[in-house]
């Protein structure tokens, strides 16, 4: 009777398509908790403000902003497509040279861009604004605007302390600083994969069969042979950081996107840098990365790293909108050729050489990292501020 | 004979160098021992870091680098030292951005001679 009892508990204990050793069990929880911890970002005196949230998000989806009216942030950033735009490069007064970056999550991130030519969200935000082939507009065109605009001109007062005065560089700044702490409040909602790592972490073997099994598979791909994790690090699953990835770089017959290498030359001598006049931080606790960021060779061609949360919907992929589909992404990697790679480069990718049955299963894998709905609602904005 | 041996002990580097502070690892080379200390402890990916060190004999200067041997990179940021001497040393901007074994390496340089003395950590 008692091994009777003992079988049918057997049988009916949950299966698990993969089995995970205790360093990738380690290596899986070292993807959580979601969401990530975050502190307000303190070069920027609004971070986390109301009142600057509820006029960096009337500032995202304002046409005004742009040289023709036409054009809003969110032309590039739709809600509905994780924040990007499904285009390969995107589209603003003129066509860019890359992909628009998704900006869900974009508050965990230490550089901004494709090439981390910003060190902050806030001088990130400025870059559309003034970029002619974005949304066109000075820092005189945007002061007046705002100093012209009823409204804005009472949102900016409650968020900031005083009125728009007469400096359009700090009118323009400020801007930016709201627009960045909107922007800081989207964050992707848990996923099934966050469901499976919290259950794997307290050994809930019930919840943890509940992950489909392909994906399972595709995990234990993730962290072993393809060694994603190498660099898709963290509850964000990026480092943050630059590789060259083999991806071509050439824009256009005879030119090239230099990538990082052009990003550090920028960052460093950007004077709406962490280290210039504008952070409000004294002590430039968040200046650590710009003071001592080194140029190299090695650096062109390089390109960051993106988070891979909500991935499913930020279709196409890498910098350039290049690859259509997850699976090309998968393949990429797959069948890398190094000769593609710098020579004075890493020797981090290499081939993987995944079966049909392997690439299916890290595909299966990636799709979990998405959210179930949840989508952003755009609020509505009271009529009168006082 | 005790007289001599006190002698050598003393003239030994580990017998005057210290890091004031405490819980210091230590790398020993051939001429050099290297006290060294993180903040914070322990490293993690993607975080800036300093190395607060001693080197004894003091030498005529130090450099401190990290380096990821099976990748053939090095990190993508260049510390700034301060110190002199036997040290203490502070070395700051460091950061070791991929998971993985790293080197972190103290070239240390006296009369024209360079020693580069290494530490392997393995970063999760």
């Amino acid at each position: 009777m008692k091994r009777i009892a003992l079988l049918l508990l057997v049988l009916c204990a949950p299966a698990l398509a993969a089995t995970f050793t205790d360093d990738e069990a380690r290596k899986i929880q070292s993807h959580g908790p979601w969401p990530a911890p975050w502190t307000p970002d303190p070069s920027n005196r609004v971070s986390g403000n109301k009142n600057a949230i509820d006029l960096g998000e009337r500032l995202f989806f304002e046409r005004r902003l742009s040289v023709n009216g036409e054009i809003s942030c969110s032309r590039c950033h739709l809600p509905e497509r994780n924040w990007s735009d499904g285009l390969r490069r995107a589209v603003g007064l003129k066509e860019v040279d890359r992909n628009a970056p998704s900006i869900v999550n974009v508050r965990y991130h230490h550089w901004f861009g494709w090439d981390g030519a910003h060190d902050s969200l806030w001088a990130q935000s400025i870059n559309p604004i003034l970029d002619p082939r974005e949304l066109g507009m000075n820092a005189a065109s945007v002061a007046t605007f705002i100093r012209s605009d009823r409204d804005l001109t009472c949102r900016y007062r409650k968020t900031f302390g005083a009125a728009p005065a007469t400096d359009d560089e700090k009118i323009l700044v400020d801007a930016a600083k709201a627009l960045a702490a909107f922007q800081e409040t989207l964050v992707s909602g848990r996923t099934a994969f966050d469901d499976f790592r919290d259950a794997l972490a307290r050994g809930d073997r019930a919840a943890m069969a509940r992950y489909p099994e392909a994906a399972q598979r595709g995990l234990k791909t993730f962290i072993g042979k393809g060694a994603c994790d190498t660099c898709h690090t963290g509850p964000a699953f990026t480092n943050g950081e630059f590789h060259d990835t083999g991806i071509p770089f050439f824009v256009r017959p005879g030119e090239v996107d230099p990538g990082r290498y052009g990003g550090i030359k920028k960052v460093v001598s950007d004077r709406m840098n962490l280290l210039g006049p504008y952070n409000d931080d004294a002590k430039r606790s968040t200046a650590t990365g710009t003071q001592h960021v080194a140029l190299e060779q090695r650096n062109f061609g390089e390109f960051k790293v993106p988070s891979l949360r909500n991935l499913e919907s930020s279709m196409p992929y890498m910098h350039n909108g290049s690859l259509a589909t997850l699976r090309d992404v998968v393949k990429h990697y797959s069948e890398i050729s190094p000769d593609r790679l710098h020579s004075d480069g890493e020797a981090i990718l290499k081939p993987l050489h995944l079966t049909d049955g392997e690439t299916a299963d890290l595909v299966a894998f990636l799709q979990t990292l998405s959210d179930r709905g949840g989508q952003y609602q755009r609020r509505p904005f009271p009529e009168d501020c006082r | 004979m005790r007289a001599l041996l006190l002698a050598l002990v003393a003239a030994s580097p580990a017998a005057a160098c210290e890091l004031p502070g405490g819980n210091a690892q230590k790398i020993q080379s051939e001429k050099y021992l290297v006290l060294y200390r993180t903040s914070p402890a322990p490293l993690a990916v993607g975080r800036h870091f300093s190395v607060e060190f001693a080197v004894c004999p003091a030498p005529e200067s130090v450099r401190v680098d990290a380096w990821m041997p099976e990748h053939r990179h090095g990190m993508n940021y260049r510390p700034t030292i301060t110190g002199s001497g036997e040290g203490p040393y502070k070395a700051e901007g460091l950061m070791l951005h991929m998971a993985g074994k790293w080197e972190l390496v103290f070239e240390v340089r006296a009369k024209d001679a360079v020693e580069r003395i290494a530490q392997v950590i393995r970063l999760q």
